[in-house]
Formats: C-alpha cells, structure tokens, sequence
C-alpha cells in the first residue's frame, strides 16, 4: 500500500509539472498552429528567474509571481519580430527559428548565470514532509499534485466561460472565420504566445524547488511533453492532461514494476497511439 | 640613387624576416593542447571547472619559460558528452588547431569512442575523468593514457569501505549507461572477495536512471521500499544533486542504510547543495583537496582559490594534472613529438597535488592514491568536507594488468 501511495503521488507530482509545459505546448500548436521547440527553453528561463528573485527577495512566491510575467514579455517580443514574419510561410521555418531559440536562450542563460548547478528551497510553508502510512512524504509534492487540477480547472473555467476563452477557442477552430467576424487575429496570436510561455515559466518556477536548476534543464521534459501533446492529441486541452497523468504514472510505476524497459515506455506508449488512433486520445476528427 | 634605396630597403626587409621567422620557428612556435570538456548541458560545470584548472597548469607552466622553451596554447572544445561529437571534436584538434596532445573526456561513453580514434590519429590522449576499465583495458592503445583514477581503483575503495560495515544487502542507484551499470559490477566482484556473504538485489530490484532524468523520486521510493541496508550510488554531476535533494526531502537519509556515493564528494555537487548535502555519507572522488598536506598540493589549492575563489574539483584537478604530466614528460625526452611523447609517458612517475603517480607502462593507467571520506560539517568550509578520510595507496586499489583485459599492440 505504501508503495502503491508513494508511486502514485511519484506520478501524479511530475505528471501535473509535464501538464502545465505541456498544456502551453497545445495551446499555442492548438490555435498557432506552430510547433514550438523553444518551450523547454521557456520552462528553463522561469526557473532561473524564479531563483533570482528568491536570491534578491528570500521568497519563493515573490519568484513564482514575478518570473513568469517576465517570460512572457520575452514572449510577446519574440512572437511580434520573429514568428509573425513566419506565419503563411513553410512550416520548417517556423521549426528553424524555434529551435534557433531554443539554443540561443540556452547559451543565453548560461552567459548570465554560469554553468553551474543551482538549489531554490521550497517556501518555508511547504518544506516539511507529512507522514503517510510508515513513510514520510514531501509536502512540496503534495502541493504539485493538488496544484496540477487546480490549474486545470481554473484554465477549463477560462477558456469555457470567459469571452477570451471563446476568442481564443474561435481562432483555433478557424482562423479566418474569426477573422471575418471581427476578432483581431494578430493581437489574440501575442496573446497566445506570451500566455503559453507564462505557463511554462510557472512550471519552471514550480519545478525549481525539487529539481536543480541548470543548464538544458528543459531537455528532458520538453521531449516527454511533446510525448504527452503527441498522446493527448495535439491541440487538445483534456487530452494534455489525461497524457501527462499516463505518463507521469508510467515513469512512476514502470520503475518499480518493469524497470528494464521503463525508458522505452512512453514511446511503445507513442508508437502504439499513432498506430490506433493517430490523432491521439482526444484529438479532433478533421 | 632610388634604386640603392629600394636594395637596402629589401635587404633590411628580407633579413628582418629572416630573423623574425627564423627565431620564430626555433623557439616560439607553440606547444598546442586541445581539451575536450562537456562544456554545455547538464554537465557543463565540470567543463567549466576543467577549463580553469587547464588554464592555471598552463600559465604557470608558461610563467617558468613553457615546455622545452615553448609556449603552451590551449585550445577547448565541447563534446557535449555525447561519443560521436566527442570523435569530431579530437579530430578538429588534431586537424585543425594542430594540437600536439589531447586531452580531457568527462563521460566513458565519450572515452570508449574516442580511444580507439587515436591509433588513427596517432595523438597522444591523456584522459583526466572518464573511468571506463576499457580505455585501459580491453580497448586500451599506444596513444591512450589516463592520469585519474578509473572505476575498478575507485570501486575497490568502495568494497572495502563496505566490508567494513554492517550491511547485509547492497542495492545501487546510477546512471543507465556503462558507467552505472559497470561500478554496480565491479562492486559485486570486488565485495565478494572481501565479504563472501554478502547480498547483492538483482538487476530487476536496483535503479538505473537514464542520464536526462530529473525527477528521481520513483527511484527514491523503489529503494526505500526494497530491503536493502546499504547502497551505492553511482549518480554524478545534476543527477546525483536532483538525487540528493528528493531523497532528502523524502526521508532516504534517516539512518536507516549504509550510503556510499562513489563521486559524492566532487566539488562541482558539494556547492549546489551546501547544507543540503546530509552529514556522515561515505562519499568517493579522483582528488579531495584537503587530503595531503604536501608543498605540491598546498601550491595548487592557494593558487586556485586564489584566481578562481572557489576549491579546486577533481575535474580542475585532473585538467591542471595533466598538463603538468605532459610537461614532465615532453622534459624527461627533450622533445613534443608525439611518438616521443608516447615514450616519455609511458613507466613516468611525477609528484602532482594528489600525491606521487605512475604511469604504468602496459596499460597506460596512472597508479595513483585514492581517499574516500565521510561528508561532515565545518564552519570554516562554505561546502561540506570529508571527516574523518580514509587514504588508500594506488598499489592496494589498481588491479593488476593482467586483470584489465589490456593487450598492446
């Protein structure tokens, strides 16, 4: 039982990390219609700006709140002079430049804060660890596990009630319908942009505190979101949370119960979809 | 008239060349060294840490007139751990930059691809941290030396270290790649010499993590639910600091196991964890910088702390040491050629800040001392030190040759 709770919340910690980079993911493929390889760069950025305001502050929150917005301003810079010149054009163009940034911000990063390796501590609040069952498990995790639906709900009550939601879910279903009825287009893509790199910055920050903050810390789970989005269906809101919880308890489970193929996993996972249901678990029918 | 002007003017003009050139080539064309580092991603600090104990080695080596008269250049290069930018970036030194001598490699997966290329180059390769056995065993060659300690003398200290203890079962956790899964091995063999009884889980029950993990705590869990009382951790660089901090917060350090971390005491990880890094760990490294109190190692901790403000990893220090061996070296033959310089490594014993190595001759492995010591706690130390330590002799931990597998040609 303690095993079973531990690799479940194992799981459930990291998979609800891989949803919030993942959900940005979706959102600017889902209504851009650009593959962005820069994310994991972003998802980095929020992490050492997080660790910069705890260093300036002491207080986590303080990094939670103000890094991310930062990113996102980034954000709307490189969407406004470098990917509107792109829309229309080939897609590889769009997969050049992202990945151009990608490496550019990582260098980046290390030009200003070194090559070495970084520790945030959690908030005082969340440091301790609770007991469960025998075992004592950390309370950051905890947090990251109710965090994860949360933020779900909250982003599902955005996009289903709120005129922006709407905006935003009209554009992405058809882009030049929404255009004809009014919606200025160009505007809602920054929008979009920016709102995804904020959400990956949060992860960042998120994930700051239980993992070292380093150079090409994005690497890992960039790939394993694109697994997810590629899972769920690209495009697809609950489909990048239902991928993320697979595989977030994959890489929990798969370690204890089938560790000599546990790297394999998600992508005999991947391979498997696309051969049943290529548009992924929720993706949708065109 | 002009005309006279114009002959002194070339005259001058060719005799100044003459000199120029001419002196140029006799004393001042430089000694080139190219070093291979991990400069970028997860591991770039050991790069980075590698980089300025090169540069010390080679300004001090230049401040007393360089080698044979000869300026020492550096030239870096990123492998990016990865084996096949690893076999790009030797050639470009040796090509391009026109290095006289490489070296550096941080990963093995690096080393074992890189080593057997040096036949081809016919370059000399002095390996300064990868601990693969095959670079000097199996796959071992007339252009591949290594002057830090590999993973049979580093694991020999861990089993001996671990036949002191009460331990009944040993589990591992490491990197899932050769490195790993090679210590987990030698530690079997080499513990049950020691220690006939002891338990090992088997392979299904320990934890590989593949190298870009960062989420270690199915890991964590995995072991801590096993019923092993001891384990060696084999993680290095950002997965043993991801490792460290999760297994702190998740209760892994209550007592309860036997902990040995065979490269828990590089300073690379000492600093990003600070006070994070429990107490009482038996910890392993290539070079702890408070071990000996030699003049030699006095000069280089001084001198480092001095330029960088930090103490100096076993990465500076393999870096600084091998810079040094290739100047005893190119000293003892009088000369850089490579083939040369393959003679003069080779049986050469020297004095470094990690105490007196010797090369040996039949597989090109440094016979070098070794120190495991448990982390503890000191105010005058921003990082944690080792205390007590416990020193071993090159002789007690190097295999024998015959044991390597190592067949020159």
């Amino acid at each position: 039982m303690e095993t079973f709770l531990a690799n479940l919340f194992n799981g459930l910690s990291w998979g609800m990390l891989l949803f919030l980079i993942s959900i940005g993911l979706t959102i600017i493929f889902g209504v851009m219609g650009v593959l962005n390889f820069a994310h994991g760069s972003l998802f980095m950025l929020g992490a050492y700006l997080c660790m910069q305001f705890v260093r300036w502050t002491g207080s986590f929150w303080t990094g939670l709140l103000l890094g991310p917005p930062l990113v996102a301003a980034l954000a709307v810079a490189i969407e406004r002079f470098f990917l509107r010149p792109l829309y229309g054009r080939d897609v590889s163009l769009q997969l050049l430049l992202t990945f151009g940034l990608m490496l550019f911000l990582d260098d980046g990063v290390r030009l200003i804060w070194g090559a070495a390796y970084h520790v945030v501590q959690p908030p005082d609040a969340l440091s301790g660890s609770v007991a469960i069952f025998s075992q004592s498990y950390p309370l950051y995790r905890l947090f990251l596990v109710v965090l994860g639906p949360l933020a779900g709900l909250a982003l599902w009550a955005f996009f289903t009630f709120t005129l922006w939601g709407k905006l935003l879910r009209a554009a992405a279903m058809d882009r030049q319908m929404a255009e004809i009825v009014g919606v200025r287009v160009p505007v809602l893509f920054t929008a979009v942009f920016a709102f995804g790199a904020w959400l990956a910055a949060v992860g960042g920050a998120l994930a700051a505190p239980h993992q070292s903050v380093g150079p090409a810390m994005g690497e890992r789970i960039i790939i394993e979101s694109f697994i997810v989005v590629v899972i769920g269906g690209m495009g697809s809101f609950p489909g990048a949370f239902v991928g993320a919880l697979i595989l977030g308890l994959l890489n929990s489970f798969g370690t204890t119960f089938f560790p000599q193929v546990q790297m394999a996993l998600p992508y005999i996972l991947l391979a498997g979809i696309l051969l049943t249901r290529p548009r992924g678990l929720f993706g949708a029918e065109s | 008239m002009r005309k006279e002007g114009l002959v002194r003017v070339l005259v001058l003009l060719v005799v100044g060349i003459f000199l120029f050139a001419g002196g140029g080539l006799a004393a001042d064309k430089p000694v080139k060294i190219g070093f291979a580092y991990i400069m970028s991603g997860p591991f770039a600090t050991y790069g980075q840490f590698a980089k300025q104990g090169a540069e010390l080695a080679i300004e001090e080596v230049n401040a007393k007139g360089g080698i044979l008269g000869r300026k020492v250049e550096a030239y870096f290069e990123d492998t990016a751990g990865k084996p096949d930018v690893g076999i790009r970036v030797i050639r470009k030194h040796v090509f391009e930059n026109g290095a006289d001598v490489v070296m550096g490699i941080d990963s093995s997966g690096v080393a074992a691809a890189v080593a057997p290329v040096m036949t081809e180059l016919k370059t000399p390769l002095i390996i300064t941290h990868a601990a693969t056995p095959d670079v000097t065993g199996s796959k071992c060659n007339r252009y591949t030396f290594r002057v830090s300690l590999n993973i049979n003398q580093n694991i020999a200290m861990a089993a001996a270290i671990a036949a002191d203890t009460k331990v009944k079962t040993w589990t591992t956790a490491g990197p899932d790649y050769s490195f790993g899964h090679q210590s987990w091995e030698y530690f079997q063999t080499y513990l049950s010499r020691k220690k006939p009884d002891a338990v090992f889980l088997p392979q299904a029950e320990v934890a590989f993590s593949p190298a870009a993990t960062t989420d270690f705590s199915s890991y964590i869990t995995k072991i801590m639910n096993s019923k092993a009382d001891g384990v060696l951790i084999s993680l290095w660089g950002g997965n043993l600091i991801d490792f460290v901090r999760q297994a702190v917060d998740m209760g892994f350090f209550d007592g309860k196991r036997e902990i040995l971390m065979t490269l828990g005491a590089a300073t690379e990880v000492l600093y990003a964890l600070k006070e994070k890094m429990p107490t009482g760990i038996w910890v392993g490294t290539r070079y702890w910088f408070l071990a000996n109190d030699t003049p030699v190692n006095k000069a280089f901790v001084d001198a480092y702390v001095k330029r960088f403000n930090v103490y100096p990893s076993y990465n500076a220090h393999g870096a600084y040491a091998a810079v040094k061996t290739y100047a005893a070296a190119a000293e003892k033959v009088k000369a850089v050629d490579k083939e040369k310089i393959v003679e003069g490594l080779r049986g050469l014993s020297l004095e470094l800040p990690v105490g007196k190595i010797t090369i040996r001759p039949e597989d090109r492995q440094a016979v070098t001392d070794g120190v495991w010591g448990k982390t503890a706690a000191d105010p005058k130390y921003p990082i944690r030190i080792l205390q007590p330590i416990r020193k071993f002799t090159g002789a007690e931990i190097t295999p024998p040759v015959a044991e390597t597998g190592c067949k020159m040609n």
